[in-house]
Order: structure tokens, then sequence, then C-alpha cells
């Protein structure tokens, strides 16, 4: 496999990453994995585990994600509904954006979740750590859920 | 009985049993629906149902997203790994359909510098094809596959650089023994640059010479061989061990005959485990064996070609080396950054492989000049070309200094202000102040008319084109061909002409 390549397969390392690493140890961005010399490989590993990869990277993004719901922002909330986040449009062509009700029907854990979480950030903004404060009764689309 | 066929368009009719005066009225008679080159049947054919209009518009029910998933089709398993690449990159020099030419002539010694031969055709000498194969001489697409052995004309310029070749040598009259020619080869597309140089590997070989050639220069400026940095240089140099190790194996490979019969002379401290006694040939493969040691064994290997006395203590063995051909094709990739980088992620400049620029040092009068004398072709190429501008003002000025031009007066091309040029081509190109000259330009043009017609000749003569070859068709080629560029003249002579059949009548 082409080196490169290889090392763009972690979570975290993309072109402009690897072609960097690459070019700090003089690999020619065509090399292949057997090809390397063994010193080559000490020192991308070296490197590797000081960066932040995979599932540490991983981790972090859920955080970052459970800080913005935890401090009830707006992006928080969306996050949580599965709309989009950065404001596009979702009157129409939502299709890449977000997670569609309709989906959402086939998996009835994440469904009841979210429903529940919409209902009371919808009705009152009432809302401690993931916990529902006031029950509120459900619209028709709710109910659907 | 009236015939089932319709006259106006040959299609059979339904054939009906009963007479035509006996036939219902047309109310009743069955459409005719079998024949299918009539529009009537179309047009008569009752109207189709519009679909879907009687479905309801459902419009209390929820929108949900469908996504259509893609197909995955069955594809046919891919050629083997390389198998693409090798039928790519596969010279096929004989078609055995094509007619034997009698009476052609071989290149020899003698053959290459006759100018009554002039115009014709000349084959490659059989055995000399292995190695005009291990240097690359033989590009994929020159169309050797179309005649019945490998054959090159023998034009002007052709002439011109075998009287040279004889006279590097020390033959014939008015040697120039130990004499450099440098030149830089361009020419229009189809010009016949590449095989300008295969031409000179040929006479290279007929003279003995040693012969190193890199048969494409983008190979070295890819980034697809590694590379390494050179401690201690200061602007960083690189080598690039396996494109090294690989010009030694085509080296070798090619100049098996004449390395061989040459003994180390010089002491080289770098291969500690080279023998006194060993040949170049055997010095040579150390670099093939190992890459790690490729670069030293270069550089070995070139200060003992380029020796001209044996080191004290060596002088047993030591015979007169013999001169050195020296051919890069498609310099214009050498002119620019290549695709390497450095390990802050700049761009290496070409310059700086340490490989490249020994090639081009060869150009100037350095230390690595060929000091046995030698010929350094360095041609461009038209059909695998970066656009570089620095590379086309530097050959101008090149040109116009050839014609005569100063430097400092106002008709001397110069780079526009702002453009970019590139300082470090410009330098290479900039014209000497010592005594020796500096390289020449040769632009390859077409082939003249006489010529022209030895080679279309050629073609006939191996049954590929059914002409008579004479002035006026040949007048013509030539100036379709854009005044003889032999590219295109094989393009108008390889085109087969087919007379057209009679189609096959119907009853």
């Amino acid at each position: 496999m082409i080196e490169q390549k290889s090392l763009e397969t972690f979570f975290g390392i993309g072109n402009h990453t690897s072609s960097r690493l690459l070019a700090r140890f003089n690999i020619h961005p065509t090399c292949r994995v057997g090809e390397l010399a063994n010193k080559q490989v000490l020192d991308l590993t070296a490197v590797l585990s000081d960066m932040k990869i995979e599932n540490d990277l991983r981790r972090e993004v859920l955080n970052d994600i459970k800080r913005l719901k935890e401090t009830g922002t707006y992006r928080g909330r969306r996050h949580a509904l599965g709309l989009p986040v950065r404001g596009q449009r979702t009157r129409t062509q939502v299709g890449v954006s977000f997670v569609p009700i309709s989906c959402l029907s086939l998996r009835p854990d994440l469904a009841t979740s979210l429903a529940l979480v919409h209902v009371v950030l919808v009705a009152s903004g009432d809302f401690v750590a993931g916990r529902i404060k006031t029950p509120v009764k459900l619209n028709r689309m709710e109910r659907r859920l | 009985m009236a015939s089932s066929w319709c006259w106006s368009c040959l299609s059979r009719l339904r054939a009906t049993p009963t007479p035509r005066a006996i036939l219902p009225p047309q109310s009743i008679t069955p459409r005719i629906t079998t024949a299918s080159f009539h529009s009537s049947a179309v047009q008569y054919a009752n109207p189709t149902k519009k679909k879907g209009s009687l479905v309801a518009v459902k419009y209390r029910q929820g929108q949900t997203l469908r996504r259509k998933k893609k197909k995955t089709t069955e594809r046919a398993r891919p050629p083997a790994v390389g198998e693409r690449k090798a039928l790519r990159k596969r010279i096929v020099l004989s078609n055995p359909n094509a007619l034997e030419i009698e009476g052609m002539q071989d290149l020899s010694s003698e053959t290459m510098v006759d100018a009554r031969l002039r115009g014709s055709v000349l084959g490659l000498p059989v055995p000399m094809l292995d190695q005009l194969r291990a240097v690359q001489a033989f590009k994929p697409k020159q169309g050797w596959s179309i005649f019945r052995r490998p054959g090159t004309v023998l034009r002007r310029d052709t002439l011109e650089m075998a009287r040279l070749f004889e006279k590097i040598s020390g033959e014939g009259d008015g040697a120039e023994k130990g004499k450099v020619v440098k030149k830089i080869i361009t020419g229009l597309k189809g010009s016949g640059k590449s095989v300008h140089l295969l031409q000179a590997m040929a006479m290279g070989f007929l003279k003995k010479w040693v012969v190193v050639t890199v048969p494409d220069a983008r190979d070295l400026v890819s980034g697809d061989t590694s590379y390494s940095p050179i401690e201690g240089t200061n602007p960083t140099q690189y080598v690039q061990p396996n494109a090294v190790s690989a010009l030694l194996m085509r080296t070798v490979e090619a100049n098996r005959q004449v390395l061989s019969s040459l003994k180390v002379s010089q002491k080289h401290s770098a291969l500690p485990s080279l023998k006194p006694s060993s040949t170049l040939e055997d010095l040579a493969k150390l670099g093939f064996q190992d890459a790690a040691v490729a670069w030293p064994v270069f550089q070995a290997l070139w200060t003992e070609l380029t020796a001209t006395a044996a080191a004290p203590g060596m002088e047993k063995d030591f015979k007169p080396r013999p001169p050195m051909l020296v051919t890069v094709d498609g310099i214009g990739h050498w002119m620019k950054e290549s695709a390497y980088r450095a390990s802050d992620y700049t761009p290496v400049h070409a310059h700086d492989l340490v490989f490249v620029k020994h090639f081009l040092s060869l150009l100037l009068n350095g230390q690595a000049s060929l000091k046995n004398g030698g010929m350094v072709l360095y041609a461009t190429s038209t059909s695998n070309n970066p656009s570089i501008y620095t590379l086309d003002v530097a050959l101008d000025q090149l040109a116009a200094r050839q014609t005569g031009v100063s430097p400092s007066s106002p008709e001397y091309p110069a780079p526009e202000a702002y453009s970019g040029a590139d300082a470090r081509v410009l330098e290479l190109f900039k014209p000497t102040t010592g005594k020796e000259p500096q390289f020449e330009l040769q632009t390859l043009g077409g082939l003249t008319r006489d010529e022209a017609r030895g080679y279309l000749e050629y073609f006939a003569r191996s049954g590929l084109l059914r002409e008579e070859v004479n002035e006026s068709w040949v007048g013509e080629k030539w100036s379709l061909s854009g005044g003889g560029i032999i590219g295109e003249l094989e393009k108008l002579g390889r085109h087969v002409r087919t007379t057209a059949q009679p189609a096959p009548v119907l009853n």
C-alpha cells in the first residue's frame, strides 16, 4: 500500500498532514510501506504517537458536541435534534445535512430520546443536564415517533 | 398472385391467403402490424393511457426522504498489478506481416557517413537492438511495430552527427580526438528528436563508446523514486539512490563489452570493498546490487571513465578510456521545481537533485565534464513537456547568440518583468566567458523532399503504402506534413487506403 494512503487511514490525518509528514522524513509521495527503511518507520511511529488521532480525536469531537449540548447553545440543540447546525436551509434540500424523522423511526431508542429533548426544548427551554423537568403534551408529529 | 413484398421498402407484408379482390372492407381488415418499417402502425395505434393519471395525490401523507441506493454492478476482474503498465510500455520492434526490404543496408561505421545514402532508411543492426533496448532508446509510440525490422532515415542532421562521431573517435580526416560536443536539440512535435538521440546511441555503440542515457528526464523529478538529503550541503542537495542504481544497470547492460575490458585505475576511498583488479563492470555492479552505495559507485565510475591517466601505482592495466555519449530526453522537466519536498515542505528545485545537477553540469565546463571527449545531447520533448517560460526564453537567447546577436543589444530576448523567471535556469544558459565554446542549440526541422521520398519509398517497399511514389505525390505529402516533419510523414505513410467494395445487390 502506498505510504501516504496508509497514513490517511488514521482518523485525523488527511492529505495536508500526511504529505507534510512524508516530506519531513524525506519519503517520496509514491513510496510503498514495504519500501520504508527501519529508521523511517520508527520516526513515523514516534510522531504518530504524539499526535491526537483516532479514538483520542473522536472522543474530543464528541466531548465538544456534548459540551455544546450541556451549555444549551443553539448549536448543541441542533446537534441533539439531528438538524443542520451551521445555518443551512431546512425547508428544502435537507437530505445531506440532517437525519430525517423517518430514518429515526428505524432506531426507536434514538428517536424517543431526540423527541423528548425536542419537546422539552421547544416547550420551555427548561433543561437541566438532559433531564426533563416539565412534561409537555406531545403534538401530532411527535406522537408519530 | 400479388407479391407479399412491399415494393417501397422491401419489408414483407402479412401473407394473406385471399386475393386482393375479395378482401373485406377496410374497416374490418386487420391492421398491418408486422411491417415494422411503416410508420402507419404507430399512427393507427390506440392512444396509450396516461400513466398515473388516476392515482390520487396523497396530500395528507408525510413525505419521507427516499434515496436510491447505488446499484453495485459486477465488474470483470481488473488486470493483474503491472499488467496495464507493461502493455502501455511494450515495445514491439518487428512486424512479420510487413515485407522484408531487399538490399536495405545496415547502419555501420561506413554507411553512417556515406552521403550517397542520404535519404535512405538504414536498418539498425540486429545484435545492437538489445543494447538499444537496454538504454531505452525506443519509445512505445514511435511506430517501430509496423515494419519488418527497425530502421531510421539517414538525414542531413544524422550525417553531420555521424561525421562528428568519426572525428571524436579519431578517425577520418580532420580528427579531433578528445573533443566534446554539447548540444541541446529542439524541434517541432514529430520532428524526430528522440530518434535523433537513438541514432546517436546506435553510433555510439558502433564506435565502442560508453553510452549513458536518461531516457525520460521526468522520471528523476516526478517524485517516484526515493530520495534522501546529503548532510552538510547548503542549499540541501538530494541523492536518488534507486534512480542511480537503475541508470547503472542500464549502462552496464548496454556497455558490457566496453566496461568489462577496462580495469579500475583510481583509488576510491568511499568503496572499501572494491578490489584493485576489478573491471568497471564489477564496479558498476556494486551499485545496482545495493542501492545504498549507488551514488558513490556512480561517482567512482564517472571518475574512472573520465580519467586520462591512472593513479600512481595502478598504471599496470590502464587502457585509455573511450569517449562517452550522454543523452537526456525531455530536458524541460529539469528546469522547474520537482515533485519532491524538503523537510519543511518547500518544493525541491530539480537543480538541487544531485543526479540531475551532475548531468546539467556536463553542459558547463565543470569538474564532471568529459575529459576523453564525447558528446552531450540533451533533447527537449514536445509530447511530454511542462510549459516553462524561463526555458523558452533561455533557448531563445541561445538561438539569438548563435545567430550573432550580442547579449547587450536590444534585440536580445530577455524575460519579461514580473514574469517570475527562474534565475537558476537563466544561470545555466548564460553565455560563457571562458575560451571553451558553450553548448549549441540544434533545431531539427523537416526532411528535404529527396529524404521524404526515400522515407515514403520505405513504406511502399514494406508493403504498407499502396501508391505510386512519384515526384508529385511526394511533393503533396511533403507539403501536407508541414514541410517534411517526419512524424507527420509517418502518419501519411502508414495510412493504408483500401478501395470501397461494391455493396451486395438485393433481389
